[in-house]
């Protein structure tokens, strides 16, 4: 393994992290009455420390998978680290755990909050903290392979780390295409849930960053009572909108604006995300409406909201839903754990593996009734290897074992079983808010210091998706 | 493209050199912050809240005064009077011109016009008059005058307090922010002084010793020397230089 080949990648992680804080120094500049020089001085030492490897290191035009594994992995470390040193130097709520939490649950576009009073920050801190999802929501590796100008072998080596076998289906194109597609619908959408947003009565400031964390899946709002601040109707029906679209895979969405055969109308993968997706909502707003807590309207209003913001990942509220019926936290519980799909924003066990779970099941019952049959598993006319099969039948063992060894730790600090398991789940799934102690309306801030340090590895091992982690720990020099 | 030793070296620690300058420069700004923000407590609130406190001992004098005028005691209840207004007076001149909070002015104009109307009763002659000895007269038109007066100046402090307390509760952000700079930029130049050993080893260092080795181990029926060195510098330079004289030696032999 060739160090100065990872530490060069590694500069350009940091030079493109220096891009967005200088952005959101400027703005600080702008709007703020004390602009906070910690943005500026976090963007100077990416900036140093990116440039130094490229003043020493040659050109390389091809990567390793270990090296690819390790660059993946350490981006997303380092990216984290960097990520705190502006709340740390702002200081206020922004203890070293706080900050470190606050920065990993950014860029994981989880959108778990520590913070009491978010209308506190300064302008530029909330622009930086909203960018965290920005960055994250798409992978900063992606943005850096986009602007590298060589590296064409490096590129597939990175491409094929930071994305799973089941995000690069619906993908039938060249690494640098494929990047160029995914980065193209995530301008496209943030753009247009921008404008959307701005139009429905939002300022310029609020929307971008709520289309920054709604296009992430991230969840990190302007507003200490997140969304319900505005209550607006229109406003939520277009971040609603967007998070169901976020949640699409995104070669599909390229598809559906190409007028490609593989769209979102022909995709039965999609069609069965969106019919689970309503049934939720169905499911939560009767419970709600039966409980008396809303009239019918105002029940499936809320319960749309909150089962699409869980169920795609994003993490927005409107309601408190610590105070919702068990069986409706039960049911986003589900959704907390099954996520949107693959090769979207969206983070967690993903739809596809469920879908994909439920079909092997189905063969395996086939099986038992005609053992010497042959049966193949399909997803949208495309042939699924038994490798790929096998590969997610671990996952999802590998996912609930994580998730059970997240709430047994969570547990022995004398953390509620609730609170204990929906932070897991939220954190592992990049979600955002729990229930309980860690409910929509609430905010991690009052856990302990060591419990946010493990939700901040389980926040890390959701987005890197388990494997590229155990992977890192089996490279031998 | 070319890089030389020399500038790859200087190019480190220039580097280097500007964490630091940055680091520093940003301390001292946060700190010229901080020195603003306690002479902005000092001019903006405390002297105002010494001003009010000025302003209720002169109206506790003068309550005094107006009493032992009322006790026949001309001389003496004067002497106070005059002492405590002038005491008043400065005070309330001094309010006047430190006006920085939000609804300040309102209430330093409601304590001027209180204390000029309970000044205009006492000024009145009191000594042998049917005012001398009457609490009746002292209680319906003095004391509630007095109280009017003394509760405009009390809003005046508590509203200073007040931001008072507030600004200094920030001040313990703002020195951690005129801190942490520092002690990034520390942590900064550790990592960046590993970063540049290990690049110095990587570039100079190895290239260096594999060329040494390449030579000691070089056999005379080898054409060329092979260091697998990448970079394009005065070692690669070396290199090829030493390739070139194996080439030259081998066609005079």
């Amino acid at each position: 393994m060739r160090a100065e080949v990872v530490i060069k990648y590694l500069g350009y992680v940091l030079l493109f992290n220096a891009v967005f804080l200088l952005i959101s120094w400027i703005l600080s500049v702008f709007m703020d009455p004390a602009p906070t020089t910690a943005l500026l001085f976090t963007a100077l030492i990416c900036i140093i420390f990116g440039l130094f490897p490229l003043v020493f290191s040659a050109n390389y035009d091809s990567i390793s998978f270990p090296e690819g594994i390790i660059i993946v992995v350490a981006g997303w470390l380092i990216t984290c680290t960097i990520g705190m040193l502006p709340y740390i130097m702002w200081g206020g709520e922004f203890t070293l755990a706080n900050a470190f939490f606050e920065s990993v649950s950014g860029f994981t576009t989880t959108g778990s909050t520590v913070l009491n009073n978010i209308e506190g920050l300064p302008y530029g801190l909330l622009f930086w903290r909203s960018s965290t999802h920005w960055i994250g929501g798409v992978g900063i590796i992606i943005f850096v392979l986009l602007i590298l100008p060589h590296a064409k072998n490096a590129r597939i080596t990175l491409l094929n780390t930071e994305m799973s076998e089941l995000s690069k289906s619906n993908f039938h194109y060249k690494a640098r295409t494929t990047i160029r597609i995914l980065v193209v619908v995530y301008l496209g959408l943030t753009l247009a849930e921008t404008i959307s947003l701005r139009i429905a009565g939002m300022n310029w400031f609020d929307a971008v960053n709520h289309s920054f964390a709604t296009i992430a899946t991230g969840g990190f709002s302007t507003k200490n009572t997140s969304v319900a601040y505005y209550n607006s109707p229109v406003i939520e029906s277009i971040i609603m909108l967007f998070m169901l679209l976020s949640g699409i895979h995104f070669g599909i969405l390229f598809g559906t604006i190409i007028g490609s055969k593989e769209n979102i109308f022909t995709s039965k993968l999609v069609r069965s995300y969106v019919i689970v997706m309503f049934l939720g909502i169905f499911l939560v707003a009767l419970k709600l409406y039966h409980d008396h807590f809303y009239d019918w309207w105002s029940a499936l209003r809320y319960s749309s909201f909150q089962v699409i913001s869980v169920g795609t990942t994003t993490g927005f509220a409107t309601a408190d839903t610590a105070n919702w019926p068990v069986f409706t936290q039960i049911v986003m519980l589900y959704f907390i754990i099954q996520c949107a799909m693959a090769g979207s924003t969206s983070g967690g066990l993903k739809f596809d593996r469920v879908y994909l779970f439920f079909k092997a099941l189905n063969k395996q019952v086939k099986f038992i009734r005609h053992p010497n049959a042959v049966f193949s598993l399909k997803i949208d006319n495309k042939l699924i290897s038994e490798q790929l099969e096998r590969q997610t039948m671990l996952f999802i063992v590998l996912y609930v074992f994580t998730l059970l060894v997240t709430t047994t730790l969570l547990a022995a600090m004398d953390i509620d079983l609730m609170t204990s398991f929906s932070a897991a789940a939220a954190t592992l799934g990049n979600v955002g808010p729990g229930f309980s102690r860690v409910s929509s309306m609430a905010n991690f801030g009052n856990l302990p210091d060591l419990a946010k340090l493990i939700l901040s590895v389980s926040m890390l091992l959701g987005r890197l998706e388990i494997y590229s982690v155990i992977a890192l720990f089996t490279i031998r020099r | 493209m070319k890089r030389k030793l020399k500038s790859k070296l200087l190019a480190g620690f220039m580097l280097l050199v500007s964490l630091l300058i940055v680091a520093g420069s940003i301390s001292i700004f946060e700190f010229l912050n901080l020195g603003k923000t306690v002479s902005s407590l000092i001019d903006n609130n405390y002297k105002t809240i010494v001003a009010s406190r000025s302003m209720l001992e002169a109206l506790e004098r003068e309550d005094s005064g107006i009493l032992l005028l009322m006790l026949g005691q001309w001389e003496r209840g004067r002497g106070i009077l005059e002492e405590a207004d002038s005491l008043f007076l400065d005070a309330l001149e001094l309010a006047k011109k430190n006006v920085t909070e939000k609804n300040e002015q309102a209430v330093v104009d409601s304590i001027s016009d209180a204390y000029h109307f309970y000044r205009s009763k006492w000024q009145m002659p009191i000594v042998d008059t049917q005012k001398e000895g009457n609490i009746t007269w002292y209680e319906h038109n003095i004391h509630q005058d007095f109280l009017e007066t003394k509760g405009f100046v009390d809003d005046l402090m508590t509203l200073n307090q007040n931001n008072l307390y507030e600004e200094a509760s920030t001040l313990k952000d703002k020195a951690h922010r005129a801190i942490m700079p520092g002690i990034v930029a520390i942590i900064g130049a550790l990592l960046f002084s590993v970063l540049l050993n290990f690049y110095i080893n990587v570039q100079f260092v190895n290239p260096l010793k594999r060329l040494i080795k390449a030579i000691k181990t070089h056999h005379p029926d080898d054409r060329l020397l092979e260091t697998n060195i990448r970079s394009e510098d005065e070692i690669k330079e070396l290199e090829r230089e030493v390739n070139k004289m194996i080439i030259r030696y081998s066609r005079k032999d």
